[in-house]
């Protein structure tokens, strides 16, 4: 018997197992996911809308099924299970990228120069005392020349030459010298940002002058409830809420939280101390009430207090004796 | 949605305290996955971190729910536990209340429970203590608040309240439309 016809009649019934397409298909396991990037075949598009979506949607999820036969599975008491691989789509990203910042004018001056920027070391090697110490702050290596015990005086110095004082005013004026620095850089960021988001000087002081009035409306010692109002002036606006954002690296919320928790047990604690009832207290590890209930057979503290001082005097006696 | 302001997590926290103690450390402290607690609309979230990443993406007036809700805020800033957090508090309970079977309705339906559906009690629970109420075998059905320390329910009539009711699984069916 030739069971060949049938053979070949019962596979023609059944589909391919494998895909072909002109461009292959896009396969993101791990977003079970299949992309089809062949242009539509506008014939059978318009010949049965149905029949050619089921077969290009056929064709994708026979290719994801056969690409999640082909991954490694481990038993389980619910069959097989397939481990599904990271997904390789990138997805857009939910906030949009951060602006670059406005360079400083030494930035700029550094680029046109070509100048690389070298990491200073915060540190520094102090030969005398043989150990590192800081650059500067406390205890810092630019404050040596103040807290040295001998300082070398100019030969033309007046009288009341100090020359501790001296170090410290020309280490002072760089401060003060590299604040005015900075704040020049943050003026001229603002301008190049444009004049709707640099506030002129003008707005600024307005918004200080408004400061003051709005803390001296309310200075008064009715908080500023019963003072004459002017004409035209306006209701005091209240802060604002602010609240923290709503994603935190979940470490620090949770120290956070630990924090305000901490912060609880001690609140419970310093009112339990201020009645000091011996039956209410107590710690997690010894229930100091049902000890007290057990010892005093029921009875409770006082009667187990009595009964503690009455054994100690009687002792007390026979000693005397 | 936001994470919870200091005064805010203080209240949260101490009801929560009121049920399950130092057990809360648990809750915050997590061994699986960092979850954390979250307000939308003046109800208290608690959520793993990675559901609520997915969560933002969702604009406010359009997000329903997301973890587990464990109660809201009043307009007066007090914090009220919903039915919703029945899993977490009974997982951790400190005290536990029992109810015998013919106890269970009159419960489910919004009822105090008295002396004579109790069928156990964890032995020293003081007066006012948030408990969890199980049935006898073991199926937590609300919580509440107990009305006496166990030592003094040994006195009381049959038709005292030993525990107030404060919510039972019931209002999953009676409060369906404002529940969550």
């Amino acid at each position: 018997m030739d069971v060949s016809d049938i053979l070949a009649a019962h596979e023609a019934k059944q589909k391919a197992v494998t895909v072909e397409k002109e461009i292959p298909l896009e396969v993101d396991t791990g977003f079970l996911t299949v992309t089809d990037l062949n242009p539509v075949d506008a014939e059978s598009y318009e010949a049965n809308l149905e029949e050619y979506l089921m077969s290009t949607a056929r064709d994708g999820v026979q290719t994801l099924i056969a690409s999640l036969f082909s991954l490694p599975t481990t038993s389980s008491p619910d069959g097989p299970l397939a481990q599904l691989p990271a997904p390789t789509t990138q997805l857009p990203r939910a906030k949009p990228l951060p602006k670059p910042k406005p360079l400083t004018k030494w930035e700029k001056f550094a680029r046109a120069k070509g100048i690389q920027k070298k990491r200073r070391e915060k540190k520094v090697w102090d030969e005398e005392k043989q150990e590192w110490v800081d650059r500067w702050g406390w205890k810092g290596a630019n404050k040596k020349e103040e807290t040295q015990w001998l300082t070398e005086v100019p030969a033309n110095a007046d009288v009341d030459y100090d020359a501790a004082k001296v170090a410290r005013d020309a280490r002072k004026a760089r401060v003060a010298k590299n604040e005015k620095q900075r704040q020049q850089n943050l003026a001229r960021a603002a301008q190049a940002q444009g004049p709707s988001a640099a506030p002129a000087p003008v707005e600024i002081r307005k918004k200080q002058i408004d400061r003051t009035l709005a803390v001296t409306r309310t200075s008064t010692a009715s908080m500023g409830k019963f003072d004459r109002t002017l004409e035209g002036e306006k209701k005091l606006k209240g802060v604002k809420r602010k609240f923290e954002p709503t994603i935190m690296p979940a470490e620090s919320e949770k120290s956070h939280n630990l924090a305000i928790l901490a912060k609880l047990d001690k609140e419970p604690a310093a009112k339990k101390s201020k009645k000091s009832t011996p039956s209410s207290g107590g710690s997690d590890v010894l229930n100091v009430r049902k000890a007290i209930r057990t010892a005093s057979k029921g009875k409770g503290s006082a009667a187990l207090a009595r009964e503690g001082s009455s054994s100690k005097g009687s002792k007390g006696k026979k000693g005397k004796r | 949605m936001r994470p919870l302001t200091e005064e805010e997590s203080k209240a949260v926290f101490a009801k929560l305290a009121n049920y399950i103690g130092k057990n809360i450390v648990h809750l915050i402290d997590r061994q699986d996955e960092p979850h954390c607690f979250r307000l939308q609309k003046d109800r208290v979230f608690y959520v793993s971190e990675s559901s609520m990443r997915l969560a933002i993406s969702v604009a406010r007036p359009n997000l329903v729910s997301l973890g587990t809700c464990f109660g809201k805020f009043t307009k007066s800033g007090k914090f009220k536990l919903h039915i919703t957090a029945l899993d977490y508090l009974a997982q951790y309970a400190k005290y536990k209340v029992w109810i015998k079977p013919n106890g269970e309705m009159p419960f489910l339906y919004g009822n105090h429970v008295l002396k004579a559906h109790l069928g156990r009690i964890t032995e020293d629970t003081p007066e006012h203590q948030g408990v969890v109420v199980f049935s006898m075998n073991d199926i937590p059905l609300g919580f509440g608040v107990t009305a006496r320390s166990t030592v003094d329910t040994r006195k009381l009539d049959p038709t005292a309240i030993i525990v107030f009711h404060q919510a039972d699984v019931g209002e999953y069916l009676r409060d369906e439309e404002t529940l969550f």
